[in-house]
C-alpha cells in the first residue's frame, strides 16, 4: 500500500511538472494540460464547430488514449468490454463538457490553474467538491449503471486507431482539417512533444489509476488518502516549477489573483455551478474526464461513447453559444449548466437501487 | 484463515455484499479495489474466510474473488462474461 503511494506521487509530481514544462514550450498559459479544452480544440479541428480561436487536433488527447493503451496492453491489462449504459454515459459526458466550458476546465485543469496562482478555480474546486458529494449520495443509495461484458476483441481497439488517424490528419495538415491562426489553440507545443507528453500522462495515469473525480470519492467513501495524494503532487509539482519557471525566464508563470487570468472568467457562480455538474456526473460516469481517456485506451467502450459524448459536447457547447470566453458565462451556457444539473439528477434517481436495503 | 477480495460492478453492490458478509459472521471491510488486483478503481470488499465458497451463492453484481497470494492474487471466480 505504501509502495502504491509513492508510485502515485512521484507520478503525480512528473505530470505537474510535465503541464508547467507544456507553457514553456508553447501551450496556453494555466493549460498546459485541460482535457475539455483539448477536446474542444480537436473537434474544432475536425470542422464540428467553427469557432476560429479553437481548432487544432491536441496530441496531448492523442498521447494519453496511445499512452494508456500502450500501457496496459503492455501489462495485459487490455480488454474490450462495454455494455453498460453507452446512451446515458454519452449524455453525462456530453454535460460534463457543458460544465467544463462553463468554468473553462476540466478537473486537471483545474489544478493547473490553482498552480498558476488563478484563485478562481477555488471557487470551481468547491462545486466540484460538492458535486462530488452529491454523486457519493446516489451511490450509497444503490447507484449503478449496470455491469459491462467483454465484447468482440476489435471493438477495444477503435478509438486508439481513431487517434492514429488523428495524428496523420495533424502531421499531414489537408486543407478540411482546421488550424487556428489566432486565439487559445494557435498556442501550441510542437506536435512531437505534446504527443510525449501525453502519452507520459497516460502511460502514468492507467498504472497509478489517477482521477480527480475517483481522488475526492476515496477520500468521502474510505478516508481512502492516496489516488487524491496523485492530484495533491500535481499541484505541488506544478506551483514549484512555475515558480522556477518564473525566477529563470523572467516571465510570469504564478499570478495569485481573480481578474485577469488566463482564459477564465471570475464569475464565482458560474465557476461554481460549472464544476459542480462535472463533479456530480464523473462520480455517476465512474471517473473524470482525464480517466475516461485512460479507460478508453485500456479497450473499455463505454469510456470511448464518453469520449464521443465530451467531442459532440464541445461542438454543441461553441456551435450554439454555451461556451463562456475570457468575458464571462453566457446565457445560453447557464441554461445548459442548469438542464445539465436537472439530467444528472433525473439519471441518478432512475439508476438507483430502490429494493429494500438488502 | 485465508483473505479473499470481491470485486464489483457498482458501489453498492459492494455494500450490499459487505452486509451479507456482516449477516454471516465473515469478517468483512469496504475498501477501494488494490491497484494490484485491478486496473479498475471501484469498491472492493476483503474478507476472511476458509474457503470462498463461503460467500455463496455470488451475487449479480460482482465481477470476480481473488484469493491474497503473498504479495500477488490468484482469482478464485469469475462472472460470465466479465
Amino acid at each position: 500500500m505504501n509502495n502504491e503511494k509513492t508510485t502515485i506521487i512521484a507520478a503525480g509530481a512528473v505530470i505537474g511538472v510535465i503541464a508547467s514544462v507544456l507553457v514553456l514550450f508553447g501551450n496556453p498559459v494555466n493549460m498546459g494540460f485541460c482535457i475539455a479544452c483539448f477536446i474542444r480544440d480537436t473537434a474544432g479541428a475536425l470542422g464540428m464547430h467553427r469557432a476560429a480561436p479553437v481548432q487544432y487536433i491536441r496530441p496531448e488527447i492523442i498521447g494519453i488514449i496511445l499512452g494508456a493503451f500502450c500501457m496496459a496492453f503492455f501489462h495485459k491489462e487490455f480488454a474490450s468490454k462495454g455494455g453498460s449504459a453507452p446512451m446515458t454515459r454519452f449524455t453525462l459526458g456530453f454535460f460534463v463538457m457543458v460544465g467544463c466550458l462553463m468554468f473553462l476546465g476540466c478537473p486537471f485543469r483545474m489544478i493547473v490553474r490553482l498552480a498558476g496562482g488563478d484563485l478562481n478555480a477555488v471557487l470551481g474546486l468547491l462545486g466540484f467538491f460538492g458535486g462530488v458529494l452529491t454523486g457519493v449520495f446516489f451511490l450509497n443509495k444503490g447507484f449503478s449503471l449496470k455491469r459491462s461484458y467483454r465484447l468482440a476483441a476489435w471493438d477495444g481497439y477503435v478509438l486508439p486507431a481513431v487517434q492514429v488517424v488523428f495524428l496523420i490528419l495533424l502531421i499531414a495538415a489537408p486543407a478540411f482539417i482546421f488550424f487556428s491562426e489566432e486565439g487559445p489553440a494557435s498556442k501550441h507545443a510542437f506536435w512531437l512533444i505534446s504527443l510525449l507528453a501525453g502519452a507520459a500522462v497516460g502511460a502514468l495515469a492507467q498504472r497509478t489509476r489517477l482521477c480527480m473525480a475517483g481522488g475526492l470519492r476515496d477520500v468521502v467513501l474510505f478516508k481512502d488518502y492516496k489516488l487524491i495524494l496523485g492530484f495533491v503532487a500535481v499541484f505541488a509539482a506544478a506551483l514549484v516549477t512555475n515558480v522556477v519557471l518564473t525566477l529563470v525566464t523572467g516571465t510570469p508563470y504564478v499570478n495569485f489573483g481573480f481578474a485577469g487570468q488566463p482564459v477564465a472568467h471570475t464569475d464565482g457562480i458560474w465557476n461554481l455551478l460549472g464544476m459542480y455538474l462535472v463533479g456530480f456526473a464523473a462520480i455517476l460516469l465512474g471517473g473524470c474526464p482525464l480517466r475516461q481517456l485512460v479507460l478508453s485506451g485500456e479497450g473499455n467502450t463505454d469510456s470511448q461513447v464518453t469520449y464521443l459524448g465530451l467531442l459532440v459536447g464541445a461542438a454543441f457547447c461553441h456551435n450554439f453559444g454555451l461556451a463562456s470566453s475570457g468575458e464571462g458565462p453566457t446565457a445560453n451556457g447557464k441554461i445548459g449548466v442548469i438542464v445539465g444539473i436537472c439530467v444528472c439528477l433525473i439519471i441518478a434517481s432512475l439508476n438507483t437501487f430502490k429494493k429494500g436495503d438488502k | 484463515m485465508n483473505t479473499f477480495y470481491a470485486t464489483f460492478y457498482s458501489h453498492f453492490g459492494a455494500i450490499r455484499f459487505k452486509r451479507l458478509c456482516d449477516d454471516r459472521g465473515i469478517p468483512a471491510v469496504l475498501m477501494p479495489v488494490p491497484r494490484s488486483l485491478s486496473s479498475s478503481c471501484g469498491t472492493c470488499v476483503r474478507f476472511e474466510a476458509e474457503d470462498f465458497a463461503a460467500v455463496r451463492p455470488y451475487p449479480e453484481e460482482m465481477e470476480q474473488i481473488a484469493r491474497a497470494e503473498g504479495a500477488g492474487f490468484e482469482v478464485c471466480y469469475r462472472a460470465e462474461n466479465a
